[in-house]
């Protein structure tokens, strides 16, 4: 077990593809980190650097305060669970597991006892006899988290674990995983592109975008305070709503209108203040579904809008209402029901606004 | 006209074509043994005699008892046995030791040409041995390798590593090399994930490839017939010796032939196993 650490990373494949740039990030000792981003923006050229199965570009990597920059992935201690399971075909379950240990020249009787071992806590035991292609996806996947973790690596990665296994066995999976952590308290990455996966099991959650790190912080922290448009976009489901407006001062009080003219809206006097200092042209309001409400009633300071599209769900119902020109989504309590172009006031919750910088994204 | 009648007769039409198929393919090889156990006498009638004699196997393995002939005076059918079991099978395992690399090498790097190189082996298949074999004869003789094994294994890579490479490449390509990288994390060095967990997925491939290859080696006439002579004579072309003006041994060359069908047919029937698997390109299951 040890601290992992990124100083400056960059990874540019052959043909200019630059994959990561400048990566900075430490996972504490037995820490729990989730890589989130979207697909193409440099998750698994980060895990395979720190695996050793790419080469870094620049920057360095520490694993327990020891560079590794130059050392053979079999040299790192690091374990990693392929998305493709990767199993060897040609070895029973027993032997796949196995097979690091008989690379180390371990004792069988050693052998033995710690497949068995890692076996029972991913409840494999009884398939330890068979072959990989006589396997579904959930015992194939365990299969490979045994493979990782019979090794006792310092440290554990696993890129996009669950994306191949049905909704049930997903959601069985998050829990185990989030066992053998607690268990285990390896320092563990989890690349995905899932926030939910992200949220369920990991402790800290590093977001990226084309090759950049966006934001590392709590899933509460990401999602309450994000640092950017991207991330404010990416964590949270149903995404957020973006509204392009000016600042406009009403009485000597900053507010909001939108570019259309479609609405205005009064700031926080907090909130008006941080704009004031900034002294924009053009901010983007981003407010989330939830932090909304819609009423068929006007109201002060409400947005007024129109019904376009209305599902319920249940539990909650999912209200899309035009305003100006830009769709706004509102998650409505369950007793609400809305029809096609009926005019609704949109409310938005003043302490949950949040405001980004017009051109660069940045928040205010 | 019912379901299950319909059924049974497309069953019993697709019997009788299959028997039909058989006897047509195998007749070649039962006339061929007919006439291997045939006296010379017996051989060029209109009605059918058949006396089954083993002189014409005593004659082509230890010599003509009643050395009348002269059309082959020493006896090398055993030698020319021999020749072939060398030049084919030196030739499937050069072309192992080549092929198998290259192979891996084309399904799992890119490099410049890469499809360029694929398809030059390819072309070594399809191109005729004619084309090539004046300016090879000649290049054979400045360089010495005219009528020496080594010379005419060389020559047969034209016929045996085409087959390898392309029907190993497919099977490397269908093996993720997620596989290799994790055994590559796990401590292997390279020669020892090929051995523990490439090859015996390949394997199916491997077996297939060489048996076939082994076959066109064998059977090839036209590379030891002009570039090679009495050293390397191998089976295909000393059947050539049993006809002269005088007189044709077509029994002695069915007797010769037999024998000579015999490794590869012995070869075919202990691996058919894998051959059907082995040669429907790729079936290599994660
Ligand atoms: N071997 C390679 N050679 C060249 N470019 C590559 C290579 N591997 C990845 N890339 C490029 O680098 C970028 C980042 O790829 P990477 O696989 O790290 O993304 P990812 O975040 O894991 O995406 P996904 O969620 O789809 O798995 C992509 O634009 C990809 O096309
Ligand atoms: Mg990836």
């Amino acid at each position: 077990m040890a601290e992992l650490r990124l100083e400056h990373i960059y990874k540019t494949y052959k043909g200019g593809v630059e994959a990561v740039k400048d990566l900075n990030l430490t996972i504490q000792d037995g820490e729990f980190l989730a890589l989130l981003g979207p697909s193409g923006c440099g998750k698994t050229s980060t895990l395979r650097m720190i695996v050793g199965l790419e080469s870094i570009t620049r920057g360095d990597l520490f694993i327990g305060g020891r560079r590794m920059n130059e050392l053979e992935p079999s040299d790192r201690n690091t374990a990693l669970a392929f998305e493709s399971y990767a199993l060897y075909p040609p070895l029973t379950v027993f032997e796949n597991i196995a097979f690091c240990l008989r690379a180390r020249k371990i004792e069988p009787s050693q052998v033995k006892q710690r497949v068995t071992e890692v076996a029972r806590i991913l409840d494999i035991e009884d398939i330890l006899g068979k072959r990989p292609v006589e396997l579904g996806g959930g015992q194939k996947q365990r299969i490979s988290l045994a493979r990782a973790l019979v090794r006792d690596p310092d440290v554990f990665l696993m890129d996009e674990p669950l994306s191949h296994l049905d909704a049930a066995q997903r959601a069985h999976m998050r829990v185990e995983l989030k066992r053998l952590h607690a268990q285990t308290r390896r320092t563990t990455v989890l690349v995905t592109h899932d926030q939910l996966e992200a949220v369920a099991m990991a402790e800290r959650v590093a977001v990226m975008n084309l090759g950049v790190l966006q934001q590392v912080g709590t899933f509460d922290e990401i999602y309450n305070h994000p640092v950017n448009e991207f991330v404010a976009g990416f964590i949270g489901e149903p995404p957020m709503n973006f509204l392009p407006c000016e600042p406009v001062s009403e009485g000597g009080e900053l507010g909001l209108r939108a570019t259309d003219g479609s609405f205005t809206l009064r700031l926080p006097s907090q909130r008006a203040q941080q704009l004031a200092k900034q002294n924009l042209k053009q901010v983007k309001l981003g407010v989330r579904p939830v932090d909304m409400l819609a009423t068929s009633q006007a109201g002060d300071d409400r947005i007024a809008g129109r019904v376009y599209t209305y599902e319920s769900l249940g539990e909650e119902g999912q209200l899309a209402a035009r305003v100006g020109g830009h769709e706004v989504l509102i998650v409505t309590p369950p007793e609400d029901h809305f029809e096609p172009e009926q005019p609704v006031w949109l409310g938005v919750r003043p302490d949950r606004l949040h405001l980004f910088h017009g051109e660069t994204g940045a928040a205010i | 006209m019912d379901a299950t009648l319909r059924k049974r007769l497309i069953g019993i039409f697709s019997d009788g074509f299959l028997v039909l198929y058989f006897l047509f393919a195998l007749f070649p090889i039962v006339w061929m043994v007919l006439v291997s156990l045939k006296s010379t006498d017996e051989l060029f009638t209109t009605q059918f005699i058949f006396t089954p004699t083993l002189d014409n196997y005593q004659a082509i393995l230890f010599g003509d008892a009643r050395a009348s002939a002269g059309v082959i005076a020493r006896q090398e059918f055993p030698r020319n046995f021999m020749n072939s079991f060398i030049v084919s099978s030196g030739a499937v395992i050069v072309s192992l030791l080549v092929g198998v690399p290259a192979a891996y090498a084309l399904a799992r790097y890119n490099f410049k040409g890469k499809e360029n190189l694929a398809f030059t082996f390819l072309s070594f298949r399809f191109a005729p041995e004619l084309v090539v074999i004046i300016p090879l004869s000649l290049i054979y003789r400045q360089l010495g390798l005219y009528d020496s094994y080594f010379g005419i294994i060389w020559v047969y890579q034209l016929v045996t590593l085409p087959l390898l490479i392309w029907v190993l490449r497919s099977y490397f390509e269908d093996i993720s090399p997620d596989i290799e990288q994790a055994a590559m994390i796990d401590g292997y060095p390279w020669h020892r994930i090929f051995i523990q967990i490439l090859l015996p997925l390949v394997r199916p491939g491997l077996a297939a490839a060489a048996l076939l290859a082994f076959v066109f080696a064998w059977n090839n006439f036209i590379f030891p017939l002009v570039l090679g002579a009495s050293n390397v004579q191998t089976v295909t072309v000393s059947a050539l010796g049993y006809i002269s003006s005088a007189q044709a041994f077509f029994n002695r060359m069915a007797a010769a032939a037999v024998i000579s069908s015999l490794p590869q047919m012995l070869l075919a029937l202990s691996i058919q196993r894998y051959l059907i698997r082995g040669l429907s390109f790729g079936a290599v299951k994660g």
